[in-house]
């Protein structure tokens, strides 16, 4: 999809990418990660022309992207920077229109994709008229990536665009990320500094030091075989705990003997439910199989009397949460089980604390 | 009020010629100082220097400015009148306009036009969609400086023969007629302060709505 093939790029005498081959697969989420000033920076502007190489050529689909006007290369490629890239005297919506109206599309048909493409990224259409100055810094990068998928383009680049978010907002974001990409299936080379984030989201990762690839490999591999020190010290430690994290919540999600009620049911309805199934927790749905609630039993101290206890905001895990996320969110919460919601809240299943246990034994 | 009753007619035509002084003036100057902030902005180091130039200009005591004035244009026997006047204030307003044109283009985030050129904006789509926009407040607040700053200055216009409010200011030195100054000085700060007020109306008006919102 994306081929470099020896690249170099120097700035003034310095070298910052040398001799750089790399073959970024379609439909596949590459990260390029290294310490600051090893080039993946430089290697990700070579791909739409903002930094043009030296020497070498990089081929999109085969074409020499330098027979291809800069412009129009770049309209046709996504490009996400961290938060402050959002024009500020635009509202949400030109924010997202921006591509498109460089395409010259039809404002109806602007209009469709901007409410898709907020649908997408799970941000209400009353979004779409604010500024930037009014949103969150979580929102602020959904509408960052909802507009660089504006013109449905095949090719995304992504330079950090989680670096400046909180750590409980970038994983949800992460999560959501992953869950779109499920989606859109597009080809994508997301820069980052951040290990585990490079472990949790990547298809491929490509290890840099200075301006040279040390490892390009699928995250398995890459832990379980470091090609060398470097790429030892660059994991940590811990690298048999990352482990857990290339496993998702999603794979261990349990569907069966499940009790789930509408918020129509009667508590009266809900405790004969659940003493019939004998079973002590049920979660509540709304008619969007939305996760609202949760109702379990409780014997009280007087026996053959149970009590039911309602909870309206109750603790879950995202599907696309690695399994140590959702370790560390049971054993923080107590829980012995978490239901698992999607992006848009929608209720999956649940996931077993034994079950987590039984994969690290492994 | 007698005298106000009695100097009316004279009031409104040198408030008028006042006005008129600044109205041919600033425009002259943007004219030439925001192509001239446009320029410079690329380019630090003759961004530097111009504002220097500018500077210096504007550190000359008007009343000397005016002095040279009627003395170089005397030649051309444009010595006397609007015309020295004009190119003084014009002179007068350029540090101002073309500063803030500058400062005004060189304050939006370098990564914000990043993300435009990322996004396969050409270079006249970002200057227009986007810095023009976004630079638009601070170079209306370089003009509005230039104009009240221009309507104080101009008080000197009646020295060469232009006219202005100037002309009670300084006509009451000459006949020790402290009604005339008052009238004069006061008449002169009460339009800087009305226009004063009025261009910020515009100035907020031309402010995009996105910047406006407080958090």
């Amino acid at each position: 999809m994306i081929e470099l093939i020896n690249v170099t790029k120097k700035f003034g005498g310095k070298v910052a990418v040398n001799n750089l081959s790399l073959n970024i697969e379609k439909g596949k989420l590459t990260m390029l990660i290294g310490p600051s000033g090893c080039g993946k920076t430089t290697t990700m502007r070579m791909i739409n022309r903002l930094t043009q190489y030296d020497e070498g050529d990089i081929k999109l689909n085969g074409v020499s992207i330098n027979k291809i006007d800069p412009v129009k290369l770049r309209r046709s490629i996504g490009y996400v920077i961290q938060e402050i890239g959002l024009f500020p005297h635009f509202t949400v919506y030109d924010n997202i229109a921006t591509v498109p109206r460089l395409l010259k599309w039809d404002e109806k048909k602007i209009r469709k994709r901007v409410e898709e493409l907020l649908d997408i990224v799970t941000l209400d259409f009353n979004f779409a008229y604010k500024y930037p100055l009014q949103l969150s810094g979580g929102e602020r990068q959904r509408v960052g990536l909802a507009r660089s998928l504006g013109a449905d383009p095949e090719v995304l680049l992504m330079d950090e665009p989680f670096g400046a978010i909180d750590p409980i907002n970038r994983l949800r974001l992460q999560d959501s990320f992953l869950e779109i990409q499920e989606e859109i299936k597009k080809t994508i080379v997301f820069v980052t500094h951040d290990i585990n984030e490079a472990i949790k989201l990547g298809d491929k990762i490509a290890i840099m030091k200075d301006g040279t690839l040390v490892q390009y490999d699928d995250p398995a591999e890459i832990l379980a075989n470091p090609a060398n020190k470097f790429v030892e010290n660059l994991l940590g430690q811990d690298r048999s705990i990352k482990a857990l994290s290339l496993k998702k919540t999603k794979d261990f999600i349990l569907k069966d003997n499940l009790i789930t009620v509408s918020n129509e049911e009667t508590e009266r309805e809900i405790t004969k439910k659940l003493q019939e199934k004998k079973a002590k927790i049920a979660f509540v749905l709304d008619k969007y199989n939305k996760l609202i609630g949760r109702y379990w039993l409780e014997e009280s101290k007087k026996k053959e009397q149970v009590e039911i206890i309602f909870d309206d905001n109750p603790i879950f895990t995202e599907r696309n949460n690695t399994l140590n996320e959702t370790l560390s969110t049971m054993l923080e919460s107590g829980e012995k089980l978490l239901p698992v919601v999607n992006r848009k809240k929608i209720f999956m299943g649940i996931i077993k604390l034994n079950d987590i246990f039984e994969e690290v034994s492994k | 009020m007698e005298f106000l009753g009695y100097y009316q007619g004279i009031i409104l035509k040198e408030l008028l010629r006042h006005l008129e002084i600044i109205a041919i003036s600033i425009p002259i100057s943007i004219i030439v100082s925001i192509p001239l902030g446009f320029y410079i902005s690329p380019r630090p180091k003759l961004a530097k220097f111009v504002i220097y130039i500018t500077s210096i200009l504007m550190t000359i005591p008007s009343l000397a400015l005016f002095g040279f004035m009627v003395i170089l244009l005397a030649p051309l026997k444009l010595g006397l009148g609007m015309v020295p006047a004009i190119i003084a204030i014009a002179l007068y307003s350029l540090l101002p306009i073309t500063r803030n044109t500058y400062i005004g283009l060189n304050q939006v985030s370098p990564r914000m036009i990043e993300a435009a050129k990322g996004m396969g904006m050409s270079n006249k789509q970002i200057l227009w969609k986007i810095k023009i926009p976004l630079s638009i407040p601070i170079i209306m607040a370089g003009v509005r400086n230039a104009i009240v700053l221009g309507i104080s200055v101009a008080t000197f216009a009646s020295l060469v023969a232009a006219g202005g409010l100037g002309f009670f200011i300084f006509a009451g030195i000459g006949r020790s007629n402290l009604k005339m100054v008052l009238v004069g000085a006061i008449l002169v700060s009460a339009l800087g302060i009305g226009v004063n007020y009025f261009l910020l109306t515009v100035e907020d008006w031309v402010t995009p709505k996105g910047l406006k919102i407080k958090r």
